[in-house]
C-alpha cells in the first residue's frame, strides 16, 4: 500500500514538472474562441449557436475540435503567403492543437478567474447610426428545404440630390439564414424589369445590370457574417445619383422552417466627393466554360496585360459548385510572379471579397493571370448535377461561373480608369470577336476620348451584329453627329427608335438633331417624352424650355423655365431663358 | 439515491409485465416529467430520432424526417424525438418542436440510455429497432452531408427511410451501420 502511494506521488510530481499543465476553458481556451468564433457565433448573426459562454463552448467541443482541425472554422479558404489579406481569420496550429488537448481532457473550465470577461458587441448598427436607413419592400419567404436560394432584394433610396457614400452596413433581417451578399448600384432601374411585381425582388445567382461604361463600378459593396462594415478611406467615396437602386443579391440557406427574410441596410454618406478612382476589373473566359460530363480537371484560364501603373486592392474570386482551384496571380515585367489569391478547395458558401493589407503595386505590362480548375466529376460532393452533366457558364446554380473580380486603382492623381477600361474591353473583344456590348462600351469610351472615327468604325461593328439594339444606333448617331455627318447621325437615332420606340435617349438625341436642321416641331414632338421621363431633372426641363422657344412658344416655353426653377431654384441658365423668353413675348 | 431505487424497481416490473423485456431506459421521461419507455410500448418497427435544439443540421432535417413519419405513420411505426441535452429547458424543447414541426413522440433522454442503446453519436442520428427491440439500423438519415459544412444539392440515399421498409419486410437492413454528420451527443452528456 505504502509502494503504491508513493509511486503515485511520482507519477504526479513527474506529470507536473514534464507537461505543462492542461488546458482550461478560462485560461486557453476562452481567448480564442472569443477572438474567432464569437464575432459570428452569437444572437443576431450567421452563425448557428452562439459561443459566449463556458457551457455554450462546452456544448460543441467536439464539433469545435473537429471543425477547427480540418480548418473549416473559421472560414477562411485562402491560402496563406498566396496573398497577405485583412482581417485575416485563421486559427495557428498551436491554437487548433490547444483546443483538441483540451476537448481530450474533458473540456475543464478551469478557475472562474481565470476567464476573460465575454467579448461585448455593438448591438445595434455597428458604425452607429445610419443618415438613410432603407428595408427590402416585402420580405421573401424561404422555403423550409431544398437547395439553396439566391435572391436580389431591389431597394429605393429615392433621394432628392447627389449623395456621396463611405460605407454601407447590411442587416440581413433573418438571423442565420444569409450566408453572404453582394450590394450593386443600378444607375437606372434595369433590374426593376426583372420583378414579377414591383417589389417583390427577383431570383438569380449572377446580375447584369445595364451600365454606362462611363460610370463604371469602382466598389466591392459586399457584405459577410461576423466582419465589421468596410468603411472606405479618405477619397474612396462613390455617388449615389436621384433615380439610382441598389440591388442585394443574398445567398440563402433554407433553415428547416419556413422562413421570412426581409433585409435592410444603412447608408453612412460623406459630403466629400471622391477623389480617388479605383475600377473594378474581371478576368473571366466564361466562352471556354463548357465542361464535359465525368471531367476531373477542367481550367479555365484569362490573362490581361495592364496598360498602366496600378496598385491592386481588393480581390473578389467567384464560381459556383464545380469550382475547385481558384488561383490568380500576376507576372511582372521583369519575371517575378506575384500571387494574388489561392483557394485550394474552393467552397461557394464562403466566397468573399478580399482586401490586400497592402495595396499590390503592378507596374505597367504586368500580365494578371487566372487558373480556375473544376471537377464535374461524381466524386465531387458539390456536383450539383447527379449524374454529371455537361456544364457551361450560366446564371443557376447548376451552370458553372469562373470570374476573377480586382478592385484596381490606377497610379497618378485624379481619374485615370480609362486607359485600363479600354484595355479591358480589348481584351474582351480578343476573347469574343463578336460580342456587342464590348463594341458599345469601347465605342463609347473612344468617343469620350473625342476620338470619333475610331467610335465610328467600333460602333459600326456593334450594330452590323446586332441592329435590333437600340444602343448602338443610338451610339453611332452620336459618334457620327461628332464627326460632323448629320444626316447620317439623324438616320441612326430614327434606327434606334424603330428598335425600341422607348429608348428616351435617341429620342432626345434626335430631338437635338431635328433642332439643328430647323425642324423644330418634330424636334418638340419628340422632346415631349423625353421631359415627361424626367420631371426630376431641371437641366431637361430648362432645354425643353429652351426648344419651345426657339420654335416661338413662348408661353409654353417659361412654363417650363418656371418648371426648372421650382426643380432647382439656384438654376442660372433658366433664370435667364425665362427673362429671354417673357421679353420676347412682351416684344410681340 | 432512495428514489432512484424506486424508479429502477417499478422499471423493473414494468419491464417484467410487457414484452419484449429488456432495461435501460432509466430516467427517459415525456416533456411533462413523466417516465415513459419506448420499448415497452407495441410497435412493428419503433425509430428513435436524436435532436438537439441548438444544432443547425439537425433543424435542416425536419422536413425530411416528417417526410418519413408520414410515409411510415399509419403502418404500425412509432416514432420517438430523443432530446439528449438534460440542461434544454422543457419550454425551449417544445418551442423547438413547434418551429420546425418535427415529427414524433418528445422524450427526454439525459442519462442517454437510449443514446447508448442505439449507439448516437450526433444529432440528428436516427436508430431503428424492430418489435422485439433489436438495433437494426443506426445512422444517418440521408447522405446529404458528408461532413460538417460539406453537402450535397440533394441525397442520392435514403438510409432511414431504406431501413424503415427493410424492417417492415422483415429483411436485414443493407447496411446497418452508417456515420452520420452533426452536432456531438456526447458534448451534452
Amino acid at each position: 500500500m505504502k509502494s503504491v502511494l508513493l509511486l503515485l506521488a511520482l507519477a504526479v510530481a513527474a506529470a507536473a514538472s514534464e507537461t505543462p499543465k492542461l488546458p482550461t476553458f478560462g485560461h486557453d481556451i476562452a481567448p480564442i474562441i472569443y477572438q474567432n468564433c464569437a464575432p459570428c457565433h452569437r444572437r443576431g448573426q450567421a452563425a448557428p449557436f452562439s459561443l459566449l459562454t463556458y457551457q455554450d463552448v462546452k456544448k460543441h467541443a467536439r464539433q469545435i475540435a473537429n471543425v477547427t482541425k480540418r480548418r473549416y472554422m473559421p472560414p477562411w479558404p485562402p491560402e496563406p503567403g498566396y496573398g497577405d489579406f485583412q482581417d485575416e481569420r485563421r486559427l495557428t496550429d498551436e491554437q487548433i492543437r490547444m483546443i483538441g488537448d483540451w476537448v481530450r481532457a474533458g473540456a475543464p473550465e478551469g478557475p472562474a478567474n481565470d476567464a476573460p470577461p465575454p467579448p461585448q458587441f455593438a448591438s445595434d448598427w455597428q458604425l452607429g447610426e445610419p443618415d438613410l436607413v432603407l428595408q427590402a419592400a416585402r420580405p421573401f419567404l424561404l422555403p423550409a428545404s431544398g437547395p439553396d436560394v439566391f435572391w436580389n432584394f431591389i431597394f429605393h433610396p429615392d433621394l432628392k440630390t447627389t449623395h456621396y457614400v463611405r460605407a454601407i452596413e447590411i442587416r440581413p433581417g433573418a438571423d442565420r439564414l444569409v450566408h453572404h451578399a453582394n450590394l450593386l448600384i443600378d444607375r437606372t432601374g434595369s433590374t426593376r424589369r426583372l420583378e414579377a411585381t414591383p417589389g417583390a425582388g427577383f431570383p438569380g445567382m449572377e446580375l447584369t445590370i445595364d451600365r454606362n461604361p462611363l460610370d463604371p463600378d469602382s466598389h466591392f459593396l459586399f457584405w459577410k457574417p461576423g466582419t465589421v462594415p468596410y468603411s472606405e478611406p479618405d477619397g474612396f467615396s462613390w455617388r449615389l445619383d436621384p433615380g439610382n437602386f441598389l440591388v442585394l443579391n443574398a445567398h440563402l440557406q433554407p433553415s428547416g422552417k419556413v422562413e421570412q427574410v426581409r433585409p435592410t441596410i444603412g447608408l453612412y454618406f460623406t459630403d466629400k466627393p471622391p477623389t480617388r478612382f479605383p475600377l473594378l476589373i474581371q478576368l473571366e473566359h466564361d466562352g471556354a466554360l463548357d465542361i464535359p460530363a465525368g471531367v476531373r480537371d477542367f481550367m479555365v484560364s484569362d490573362d490581361f496585360r495592364i496598360p498602366i501603373d496600378a496598385d491592386v486592392l481588393a480581390v473578389y474570386p467567384h464560381a459556383h459548385y464545380l469550382g475547385k482551384l481558384l488561383e490568380a496571380y500576376a507576372t511582372l515585367p521583369d519575371g517575378t510572379r506575384k500571387w494574388l489569391i489561392r483557394i485550394p478547395d474552393w467552397d461557394l458558401n464562403w466566397q468573399a471579397v478580399y482586401r490586400y493589407r497592402e495595396p499590390v503595386f503592378l507596374p505597367k505590362g504586368s500580365v494578371i493571370s487566372m487558373r480556375y480548375h473544376y471537377d464535374n466529376s461524381a466524386s465531387n460532393v458539390r456536383n450539383p448535377n447527379n449524374p454529371p452533366k455537361r456544364v457551361h457558364a450560366g446564371n443557376r446554380a447548376t451552370d458553372e461561373m469562373g470570374h476573377l473580380w480586382l478592385q484596381v486603382l490606377p497610379r497618378g492623381r485624379g481619374d485615370h480608369r480609362r486607359p485600363l477600361q479600354e484595355a479591358i474591353m480589348r481584351h474582351r473583344l480578343e476573347k469574343y470577336p463578336n460580342d456587342f456590348s464590348a463594341h458599345l462600351n469601347l465605342g463609347a469610351l473612344l468617343l469620350s476620348r473625342l476620338d470619333a472615327q475610331g467610335a465610328v468604325s467600333m460602333l459600326e461593328a456593334a450594330v452590323r451584329i446586332n441592329p435590333a439594339r437600340p444602343e448602338g444606333h443610338d451610339m453611332l448617331g452620336s459618334a457620327l453627329e461628332a464627326l460632323g455627318r448629320s444626316s447620317d447621325a439623324l438616320e441612326q437615332f430614327r434606327l434606334a427608335l424603330r428598335a425600341q420606340p422607348d429608348y428616351v435617349d435617341a429620342r432626345y438625341n434626335l430631338a437635338l438633331a431635328l433642332a439643328k436642321f430647323g425642324k423644330f416641331g418634330e424636334a418638340i414632338e419628340n422632346f415631349r417624352p423625353v421631359a415627361a421621363a424626367y420631371p426630376g431633372s431641371a437641366r431637361l426641363q430648362d432645354e425643353f424650355g429652351e426648344l419651345l422657344a426657339r420654335d416661338g412658344k413662348f408661353v409654353e416655353a417659361v412654363a417650363q423655365f418656371d418648371k426648372a426653377l421650382a426643380l432647382d431654384p439656384s438654376d442660372e441658365t433658366a433664370k435667364k431663358n425665362r427673362e429671354v423668353a417673357r421679353q420676347q413675348m412682351a416684344g410681340r | 439515491m432512495v428514489n432512484r431505487t424506486t424508479i429502477f424497481r417499478s422499471l423493473t416490473v414494468a419491464a417484467l409485465l410487457t414484452l419484449p423485456v429488456f432495461g435501460g431506459t432509466l430516467g427517459v421521461s415525456d416533456l411533462d416529467g413523466k417516465a415513459v419507455d419506448p420499448f415497452a410500448e407495441a410497435a412493428r418497427v419503433r425509430v428513435l430520432l436524436f435532436v438537439r435544439t441548438d444544432c443547425p443540421i439537425t433543424n435542416r432535417y425536419a422536413p425530411e424526417l416528417q417526410r418519413v413519419a408520414q410515409e411510415f405513420n399509419r403502418r404500425g411505426v412509432r416514432f420517438w424525438l430523443v432530446y439528449p441535452d438534460g440542461t434544454e429547458t422543457v419550454a425551449g424543447i417544445r418551442d423547438h418542436i413547434a418551429q420546425y414541426q418535427f415529427p414524433g413522440e418528445p422524450v427526454r433522454d439525459p442519462r442517454h440510455m437510449l443514446v447508448k442503446r442505439a449507439h448516437a453519436t450526433v444529432a440528428p442520428e436516427a436508430a431503428v429497432f424492430d418489435a422485439a427491440g433489436n438495433l437494426m439500423y443506426h445512422g444517418r438519415i440521408d447522405d446529404r452531408y458528408v461532413d460538417i459544412g460539406k453537402a450535397r444539392a440533394a441525397p442520392q440515399r435514403h438510409d432511414l427511410e431504406d431501413a424503415i421498409a427493410a424492417v417492415l419486410a422483415g429483411k436485414p437492413v443493407a447496411e446497418a451501420e452508417t456515420s452520420a454528420v452533426g452536432c456531438a451527443l456526447a458534448d451534452v452528456e
